[in-house]
């Protein structure tokens, strides 16, 4: 996670950086907030990383770690079937084109999105 | 995770149910590649009838409004339904299998990133059969052409909804990535020992993070100015037409790195297994990796030049400087061929190839980073020949190069050596007797997007020289497509390891099982396969 947390330091230290560059030699407004819109999305994932995941630890972090360290009923958590992707695309692609092509279509693009963001909540328990 | 840990119980469901409500990430790889590669085959058809249409002065193959069509189709389809999206493909397939996990650290929202892409591109091409046809305003669709009182058509509000559905796709899968590689690697897989692709996904998933979301600001903006009375781009209500230009660029040339850094990870892999030796400077390939990613973010507006209304030293001198961790890379894989075993085996060729093409489009790259040369290029046929050099010779080279490297690990046999060489052949004759005549026809003065000219000078041969290429790379295509039917039909299979490669998704079967491993190797070097079967060498090696 350390390396992670400090790609993601840097990166936002180099956006600082490359913005108040560009501020100074450019006078240009809307580059200058782009790169510190960047600046700030990358603050905030390096802040998350330290508030929330700075006490982790991880086998994949140990040069020695065996294979045998990352045996145990965490590995096999993980969904290998669900219906509701597709679904969820479906809605939301119908959103999309009711916008320009029907307003039912959007609204039941949307009600569609809600009923499967139940059973999301309901398959993840 | 140990021999006893394998964390499934049922097998996988073969029909189409099984597929399209998986959310293993080998078949969303798959799913992700055979679509992107539908679209390819699609937008490569459309560039075939751009280049009928120019290959006499003054034809009339198809009128101006629907070659404006095609041009547009065949650029959005090519950058944002085959060549990103073949990479987010790879990764889907690869890097749980690199980093020795059993599958992407969100299943679900992998599956969904798949099909909203899908999605995406079928609204995207659906605009084609809207009364006033598809979206014509190229694959950038500038403000104030693609405002509503210019491009009246259903079709380009089609374009924005698929565009922005593959945006929003392209974002969750790079969070996916992102987190997948911090958190779910295998005991001893340390970020110092993960392989080169998935490093080069990491960065990439980075600059997605950073430059998509203009994209998508971009696109709302441009929907609120064309249906609820917006005026973001329009100057006579005190909006701005460059603003598009900015948030666009700020996507779009990141976006250019989005294309390429994957396929740098796909030729890291491949060149150390046929020169039989380990990659040369591994640190460095990923530092400059994200030295290349860093700077992309500062240099959109080298697509501005012209405008006058940017500082044209300072994107200027960051474009240049990004040739330096670009020439570091080539540096490195040149070592890494140097005084090697090197054997020319198909996923060989492409990559050379890949090196050659890249090199002379980066040489192009680097004469139109300079404003007075950028000057007299623009907006010429030398732009088109310079992109196609970095996203045809460069990209399209190293995503055959990765078909024919991983094919045996995707579906347990291997596609047939002669048939990839005259693939290849054909392809590399094919692009270039294609591509490098733009280069002159751009200097002679053609413009890029025009769909006819006049019958003077050196255009007419030019131009029917780059059409006749055009077929050669139709007929390389094609013998891939025979290779991977008749490879298929003869289904010799293949062991695990049929190169003798390194990383770790050689390990485990070909294709794979659902929960990816049965055994893993212990990991001490980014090069776990080799050491497990050689581990003399191994014990030899510092570490």
């Amino acid at each position: 996670m350390m390396i992670g947390l400090r790609l993601f330091i840097s990166s936002a230290v180099f956006a600082i950086a490359i913005a108040i560059a560009y501020w100074l030699v450019a006078h240009e407004i809307v580059g200058t907030f782009l790169l510190g819109f960047m600046a700030c999305a990358l603050i905030f994932v390096a802040g998350y990383m330290i508030v929330a995941e700075s006490e982790a630890n991880l086998h994949g972090d140990r040069d020695d770690a065996k294979v045998s360290d990352g045996a145990g009923e965490l590995v096999g958590t993980f969904t290998t079937r669900s219906p509701l992707p597709i679904w969820t695309a479906l809605a939301v692609t119908c959103i999309g084109l009711g916008l320009v092509i029907s307003p039912t279509l959007a609204g039941l693009g949307a009600i569609a999105v809600l009923v499967l963001g139940a059973f999301y909540i309901v398959q993840s328990r | 995770m140990s021999a006893a840990a394998a964390p499934v119980a049922a097998p996988p469901r073969n029909d189409l149910l099984g597929w399209i409500t998986s959310t293993d990430h080998k078949r969303i790889g798959i799913l992700y590649l055979t679509t992107s590669l539908g679209y390819f085959f699609i937008a490569g058809a459309l560039a075939l009838v751009i280049r009928t249409q120019l290959a006499h002065p003054n034809a009339t193959v198809v009128s101006a409004h629907a070659y404006a069509q095609l041009f547009t189709l065949h650029g959005t389809a090519m950058i944002f339904l085959f060549v990103a999206p073949f990479a987010l493909g790879l990764a889907n397939f690869l890097i749980p299998l690199q980093i020795g996990a059993p599958d992407m650290a969100f299943p679900r929202l992998n599956a969904l990133s798949y099909w909203l892409f899908l999605f995406g591109g079928l609204v995207i091409f659906a605009g084609a059969a809207t009364n006033e046809g598809a979206a014509a305003t190229g694959w950038t669709a500038y403000a104030p052409l693609s405002a509503i009182k210019v491009s009246t058509g259903l079709g380009q509000d089609m374009w924005i909804i698929g565009v922005f559905l593959v945006s929003v796709a392209t974002i969750l899968t790079s969070i996916n990535f992102i987190t997948t590689v911090f958190i779910y690697r295998a005991p001893g897989m340390t970020m110092w020992r993960i392989p080169i692709f998935t490093w080069e996904m990491v960065a990439t998933s980075l600059l997605v993070f950073m430059a998509f979301p203009a994209l998508a600001a971009d696109l709302l903006l441009l929907f609120v100015d064309r249906h609820l009375g917006g005026h973001a781009f329009d100057p006579a209500h005190g909006g701005n037409a460059i603003l598009w230009q900015h948030l666009f660029w700020f996507f779009g040339h990141p976006e250019v790195y989005v294309m390429i850094l994957p396929y740098f990870g796909v030729i890291s892999e491949i060149i150390p297994v046929f020169s039989r030796k380990p990659i040369f400077g591994y640190t460095g390939l990923v530092i400059s990796a994200f030295a290349i990613a860093g700077l992309s973010m500062g240099v959109w507006a080298h697509h501005m030049f012209t405008t006058g209304a940017v500082n044209n030293p300072f994107f200027s001198f960051v474009s240049f400087l990004i040739a330096v961790p670009t020439g570091v890379k080539f540096f490195n894989w040149i070592a890494t061929m140097w005084r090697g075993s090197i054997s020319f085996q198909t996923p060989m060729l492409f990559s050379i190839g890949f090196l050659m093409n890249f090199l002379l489009g980066g040489i192009t790259g680097v004469m139109v980073a300079s404003p007075p040369i950028d000057f007299q290029a623009q907006d010429s046929y030398f732009v088109v020949a310079h992109m196609h050099y970095v996203l045809g010779g460069g990209s399209l080279f190293a995503i055959f190069a990765a078909l024919f490297f991983w094919w045996p690990k995707m579906f347990g046999v291997k596609l047939y050596e002669g048939l990839g060489t005259w693939c290849f052949w054909l392809l590399f004759v094919g692009f270039n007797v294609t591509f490098f005549p733009m280069h002159l026809l751009g200097l002679e003065g053609m413009p890029r997007r025009v769909f006819t000219y006049a019958d003077q000078g050196q255009l007419p041969a030019l131009n029917m020289i780059a059409t006749l290429g055009s077929y050669v790379m139709l007929a390389g295509v094609l013998v891939f497509a025979w290779n991977v039917v008749a490879s298929t039909l003869k289904r010799e299979p293949v062991g695990a390891d049929p190169w003798r490669a390194n990383s770790l998704e050689w390990w485990t079967t070909s294709p794979p099982p659902e929960h990816n491993f049965d055994t893993l190797p212990a990991i001490r070097s980014e090069r776990p396969v080799f050491d497990a079967h050689h581990p003399d060498v191994a014990a030899r090696t510092p570490r």
